[in-house]
């Protein structure tokens, strides 16, 4: 869709649907808004839904950013302690890599 | 019509270029390779990584060729060629420890005019499961140990693959491409294009087998792996007389009934998948107990009242830390043995009055029996054998120890249980292998020639009589040691001294050796399967222990030949009489077809700790032997491209959107004239201007 031949108050409705869609665990929603609508909200010259939006995009990316924190320490911590851990991360795992500790 | 031929013709000629042009690049070296198996602490063997190992190939004739690899090769990795002789504890484990960085994969070729000795067990085999307390096999004291020639290397784990060729042409086929593009200018080897080969056995399974079957076992998504299986198979036996039959619902334990057990070992192991007979390291002793059960059960048909029973047993799984006799020993405890559908009293360990194990035969003349603890039975034991033996001048020498530092036998895990129970092994007088548990350990090393006399396997010899077997014939020595024991038990059955002159067939022993050592397609098997069954395979039956759903065809010949041989012949019976178990209609001798009454059957060998819910791991009580699962295993030689070949490929993928790369631009760069550096794209180029007759040629060259 592109979104600059939406009228602003959609613009708004969808920024804020996909924010509220991020917080159903899907930070890739929020990563989405944020790229979708950084022009819209900074780069774009003032309009009355742009301040909501912004605030939206905002929180999306910091949402965003906290995720990504969160997903490469866990990732991180894991795959570092996954053999040590033993049966806890065997459990843990989906797929557990085959000849390896 | 026409049309479809020619879409036809098309087809195959383009399935046969692509076929082609693979065949250019690699040609196949057939040859097996060292796997991984895993116990509750370790892991041994090889594996390769997933996509395989490729290292070039380097012909190691001295060990002082090792000291190429540890001393940083010009273009590594490497795959070692190596000569049986050099492949000793020190050269490998050097090449493991210090050569490890350079070194992909090792290749074995099988070159034996050096070779002098050559086995991988430990030199005191299945160190945790005989009497760990008592136990006094030392590895740093030769004269105590089982297998002095023993490197132990079997039990060691190798981060490459191991591979050995055996076949001539394939070898010469790995020396030639070595010759040809590898063996000159060595110092340059990295600037030239180098015969290499690739090798494949990944192995799934790591860690030890608590975490391979725990992995095995967990399902967290929708296509479960498999890592490992536990090693198993099936133990036989046979009773000498036949059991009473009585209500499968109503079996109980006969104190009363007392029998003497009679063990040798199935099963054999080798470094490599396949390979590995196991000729002087367990079928010496496995034909003797066969003869052994041949002839008492010739010569006492039936049974009087008040004789013993004697159950032959042959375990299984025993190189692994005694699987099959733990087991056994297991089930007698738990009142499984033998199954319901055997429908006879159950077994305990108490009914066992008194136990002959038959260890490893590596000197037929020379025998020892060992005993942990004195019993009565054991003295009058030697001295009966002492009498044949002088009656019918076997040729033996024996003598006896008690001890505690036993054989590696299954003995072991009945003396473990029990110190006094009431065991002997007869044994060499000292072990002589030096092929122990390997791939050498085949006929020749036992001096064995098969002599097909096709002569009655199932008649007695006479002693005294002519002999189509030299005097000092493997086939005779294994008859005189196996006549030896047969009268001990007649007499310890009967309580009568045999009077006659009938000793064990030695035809029947070299038909056996032939059938287990040269081909499954043998006059004996035949005769021991349901007429016009199907034959044996042209190679002798594997004997490793192996896994659940593996061919297991070495304990399914066995149940025949037992079946065969001791069970009793029903006269006058015809075939469609002869179809219920435990009758048997067979081929026998000249193939027309018998009925027996056998009494053999299988029993398992699986070890108990994988059927012991929440086993403690780390307890040491059973074997925890797996085999990890593996994808297919194979290995081809190709020319790989030299090191710097390789690297410039690398940079022309790298930078495939421009024209020309340095090196292939490098002869043009010559006659160019660098006209400008420029920055496109946030790339910077080198841009040359190159003029011809005809035209000029802007190159860009890119910088990086």
């Amino acid at each position: 869709m592109d979104i600059t031949k939406v009228p602003n108050e959609r613009k708004l409705e969808l920024c804020r649907t996909y924010f509220r869609a991020g917080f159903a665990f899907l930070p890739f929603a929020w990563a989405i808004n944020v790229v979708w609508f950084f022009n819209e909200a900074f780069n774009k010259p003032p309009y009355e839904e742009q301040k909501q939006i912004r605030r939206y995009v905002l929180f999306s990316a910091l949402g965003a950013a906290v995720w990504l924190v969160v997903l490469i320490a866990w990732i991180t911590i894991f795959q570092t302690y996954r053999a040590q851990w033993g049966e806890v991360a065997d459990r843990m795992s989906f797929i557990i890599p085959l000849g390896k500790p | 019509m026409s049309v479809l031929f020619g879409i036809i013709f098309m087809l195959l000629v383009q399935s046969s270029i692509a076929e082609r042009t693979r065949d250019k690049m690699y040609q196949a070296i057939t040859g097996a390779s060292c796997f991984r198996r895993l116990n509750a602490t370790h892991q041994t063997g090889c594996s390769s990584p997933f996509s395989g190992s490729v290292g070039v190939l380097h012909l190691i004739s001295t060990a002082v060729d090792i000291d190429f690899l540890v001393n940083k090769p010009p273009a590594p990795p490497y795959a070692p060629v190596i000569p049986p002789h050099l492949f000793t504890r020190d050269n490998i484990l050097r090449i493991k420890n210090d050569a490890a960085k350079y070194v992909s994969a090792i290749i074995l070729i099988n070159k034996i005019d050096k070779l002098i000795d050559f086995s991988h067990e430990l030199k005191c085999p299945n160190p945790f499961s005989g009497l760990i307390s008592e136990q006094t096999c030392d590895p740093s004291k030769q004269e105590t140990t089982w297998n002095p020639y023993g490197t132990g290397l079997l039990h060691e784990d190798f981060p490459f693959p191991i591979y050995y060729v055996a076949d001539n042409k394939e070898i010469q086929k790995i020396i030639d491409c070595f010759e040809k593009f590898n063996n000159f200018d060595v110092k340059n080897q990295k600037h030239r294009s180098l015969c290499s080969i690739q090798v494949n056995s990944f192995m799934s399974a790591a860690v030890n087998s608590e975490v391979c079957i725990r992995r095995t076992g967990v399902f967290n998504n929708l296509t479960p792996t498999k890592f490992c299986d536990p090693l198993q198979g099936r133990n036989i036996y046979t009773t000498l007389f036949p059991r009473p039959i009585v209500d499968p619902v109503n079996r109980v334990v006969d104190e009363s009934e007392k029998i003497i057990l009679v063990s040798a070992r199935l099963d054999t192991t080798s470094f490599f998948d396949g390979i590995g007979l196991g000729a002087m390291d367990s079928l010496v002793s496995f034909a003797t107990l066969i003869s052994v059960a041949h002839l008492l059960a010739t010569l006492i048909p039936d049974r009087n009242a008040g004789q013993k029973n004697v159950l032959f047993m042959l375990f299984n799984g025993e190189s692994y830390d005694y699987i099959g006799s733990q087991r056994f020993v297991y089930d007698l405890q738990k009142k499984d043995f033998p199954t319901k559908s055997t429908s006879t009293n159950i077994l305990t360990l108490e009914n066992i009055e008194f136990m002959i194990d038959i260890g490893p035969l590596d000197d037929l003349n020379n025998l020892k029996i060992y005993y942990a603890k004195e019993f009565p039975y054991e003295k009058s034991f030697k001295s009966a054998i002492d009498e044949y033996n002088a009656k019918f001048t076997l040729g033996l020498n024996i003598t006896e120890q008690q001890s505690l530092n036993l054989p590696p036998t299954s003995a072991q895990s009945f003396l473990r249980e029990n110190i006094s129970f009431p065991v002997v092994i007869v044994t060499s007088n000292s072990p002589k292998n030096k092929f122990y548990h390997s791939i050498y350990d085949d006929g020749t090393n036992i001096g064995f020639k098969y002599q097909n006399t096709s002569q009655d396997f199932t008649k007695l010899d006479t002693f005294g009589a002519e002999s189509p077997f030299e005097a000092n014939s493997t086939q005779i020595k294994i008859r005189n040691t196996a006549t030896g024991l047969a009268f001990a038990l007649y007499y310890l059955v009967t309580r009568e001294v045999y009077q006659k002159d009938q000793i064990a067939s030695s035809v029947l022993i070299d038909e056996f050796l032939y059938c287990f050592l040269e081909s499954a397609d043998c006059p004996l098997f035949k005769a021991a399967s349901p007429p016009n069954s199907l034959p044996g395979l042209s190679g002798p039956p594997l004997r490793y222990i192996s896994v659940a759903g593996g061919s297991q065809e070495a304990a399914g010949w066995t149940l025949r030949l037992l079946g065969y041989l001791v069970g009793s012949k029903v006269q006058n019976a015809v075939k469609k009489n002869c179809t219920e178990p435990p009758l048997h209609w067979i081929a026998g001798f000249n193939g027309t077809g018998e009925c027996r009454l056998t009494k053999s059957n299988y029993s398992s060998a699986y070890s108990p700790a994988f059927s012991i819910e929440g086993y403690d791991w780390q307890s040491g009580k059973y074997s925890t032997w797996t085999e990890s699962t593996w994808f297919p295993m194979s290995a081809r030689i190709f020319l790989q491209p030299s090191k710097t070949h390789e690297a410039s490929i690398r940079r022309v993928v790298w930078n495939l959107p421009f024209k020309f790369t340095h090196n292939n631009a490098s002869s043009l760069l010559k006659l160019a004239k660098k006209t400008v550096t420029k920055k496109m794209k946030g790339r910077r180029f080198k841009i040359y201007q190159l003029k011809t007759n005809k035209s000029t040629t802007l190159i860009f060259f890119n910088t990086l």
